[in-house]
């Protein structure tokens, strides 16, 4: 048996049993905890299926700043559920039956996972990595564009291969002639079905464009090809911080920052937490910055940046935090990062593209302007979702002190 | 087998050995204090001995001194952790359980 379906069913099967053991435990706390340990399985099993990303943003989000958020939101409403009488409710079986038989039949349709022949390894997807990480010809990253190239050519490229999908997924006669249709302007890095893969380790995986590494499709696909979905979540987070503050915040009265128990008189918690801080806010960074090349970007590091913030609080009182980002300044960031994103979307329609064509930037090297344009919505996302984060925590600890 | 390999396994097993001694003893230690005794302690180790294992075997330097400085920092934080744990139990009133059993 394949390894990697081994690891997966595995994992399965464990999700499976957290699920039904968040459901049956009657202790909050405890299903607070499994909800964790439910998130670090997934995202273990988006590793195993090389979507790093995936991975990067459940094992932040849901294993890291969720299971914070909803403890801190236990100390409100009790540890322990109301007892329930438990019978079974016809109708609602009835219809969760038919919903998981609905999606069931609905992944029948779905490609076979690593399927070499699958649309995103042809429709689009190969054509849009080779556009944002430039001129790809064998090595990613960017170059300058070759001798007699037509820049007004390239950008009316929209990245369609045309023909239909090959029906025999070894069929490289296809690719070959997609790749001539684009008249070896961009070459696509697309690795053919029987190829082996040459890094040790990932001979049991099936092919992929990216094999685990760089370029990474993913940011490609989302902040470019899917500019505006990203910028419309990026809104969805800030909406939700907005929302949170109006309902949640109060006028200050005397004490609200009276603490509880205050750990900064333990002298290894001090010292600890000021050494990881400065680590924790570059590797935020790294990530942000990264995204545009690698696995990572605005969401991952932006909730990465938000937990250094948290420890801190956590650790030396939200007095403290609040000295060192006051309220005021988080929201006006809060806002700052939609503005960064949309902003860079209407400087490039001023500069006579389209709403967010990042190839405007940088007109000489058109694969530079997307990278450079992918940096900035990709800091405008960090900077958004961090400052949400801080406020989810800040007004949840100030409910508490109330 | 090269020997990086034979290095490699014998500390992935030794990881392997002690992360299921430490979570036989967070299901049989009589209480929360022993518990993550038994957590904290074996997992620091297993998970440092996991990667530096895992450091024989990678031939990418670069991942080699990402491996090592993650098994660095999981050694300063996953005790820190655990020590906070402890202090909050302690600070909300929690007493260590003791044969008398006044727990």
């Amino acid at each position: 048996m394949n390894a990697v379906v081994l690891i997966d069913t595995l994992l399965l099967l464990l999700v499976t049993a957290t699920a039904v053991a968040i459901v049956e435990v009657r202790s909050l706390y405890a299903s607070s905890i499994l909800t964790g340990i439910y998130s670090l399985l997934m995202a273990l099993v988006w590793v195993n299926m090389h979507s790093m990303d995936v991975s990067f943003t459940e094992a932040a989000v849901g294993g890291g700043i969720s299971t914070i958020l909803l403890i801190g939101t236990l100390v409100h409403v009790g540890r322990e559920e109301k007892p329930i009488k438990k019978r079974l409710h016809v109708p609602a079986l009835v219809f969760t039956a038919l919903t998981g038989a609905a999606l069931i039949y609905g992944t029948l349709d779905m490609p076979r996972f690593g399927d070499p022949a699958a649309p995103i390894h042809h429709y689009r997807v190969p054509e849009m990595m080779a556009q944002t990480v430039g001129f790809v010809n064998g090595t990613p990253g960017k170059q300058k564009p070759p001798e007699g190239f037509d820049l007004e050519r390239y950008r009316r490229f929209d990245g369609r291969v045309t023909g239909p999908i090959p029906a025999d997924p070894t069929d490289t006669a296809w690719r070959e002639k997609s790749i001539l249709q684009t008249e070896g302007l961009i070459v696509p890095q697309v690795r053919a079905a029987h190829e082996p893969h040459a890094e040790p380790g990932h001979h049991l995986h099936p092919p992929d464009d990216f094999n685990g590494h760089v370029p990474n499709s993913v940011t490609s696909l989302l902040a470019a090809y899917r500019g505006y979905d990203t910028m419309f979540e990026t809104t969805v987070i800030f909406t939700a911080g907005v929302s949170l503050i109006l309902l949640l915040r109060r006028p200050r009265r005397e004490g609200y920052l009276q603490p509880g128990a205050v750990m900064s008189d333990q002298v290894i918690l001090r010292v600890v937490t000021k050494l990881s801080i400065p680590f924790i806010l570059i590797f935020g960074f790294y990530v942000i910055t990264h995204g545009e090349l690698g696995p990572g970007g605005g969401f991952q590091g932006g909730v990465v940046l938000a937990t250094a913030f948290i420890l801190y609080a956590l650790i030396f009182g939200r007095a403290a935090l609040y000295r060192v980002v006051p309220p005021p300044v988080s929201d006006m960031l809060t806002g700052l990062g939609v503005l960064i994103y949309s902003g860079t979307g209407a400087v490039c329609m001023l500069l006579g593209g389209k709403f967010l064509d990042y190839s405007m930037l940088n007109p000489e090297l058109p694969g530079d302007g997307e990278s450079l344009g992918m940096t900035l919505v990709e800091y405008g996302v960090g900077i958004t979702v961090s400052m949400v984060m801080l406020t989810i925590f800040n007004q949840l600890a100030e409910e508490r002190s109330t | 087998m090269h020997w990086n390999e034979v290095v490699c396994t014998v500390l992935l097993a030794l990881g392997c050995v002690i992360n299921f001694s430490g979570s036989y003893g967070v299901l049989k230690f009589p209480d929360f204090y022993a518990r993550l005794h038994a957590a904290g302690k074996t997992d620091s180790l297993a998970q440092v001995l996991i990667l530096l294992g895992l450091v024989f075997v990678t031939p990418d330097v670069l991942t080699k001194i990402k491996l090592m400085l993650v098994a660095f920092i999981l050694l300063i934080v996953a005790p820190t952790a655990t020590f906070a744990i402890t202090k909050a139990a302690h600070l909300d009133g929690l007493r260590p359980w003791t044969r008398g059993g006044r727990q």
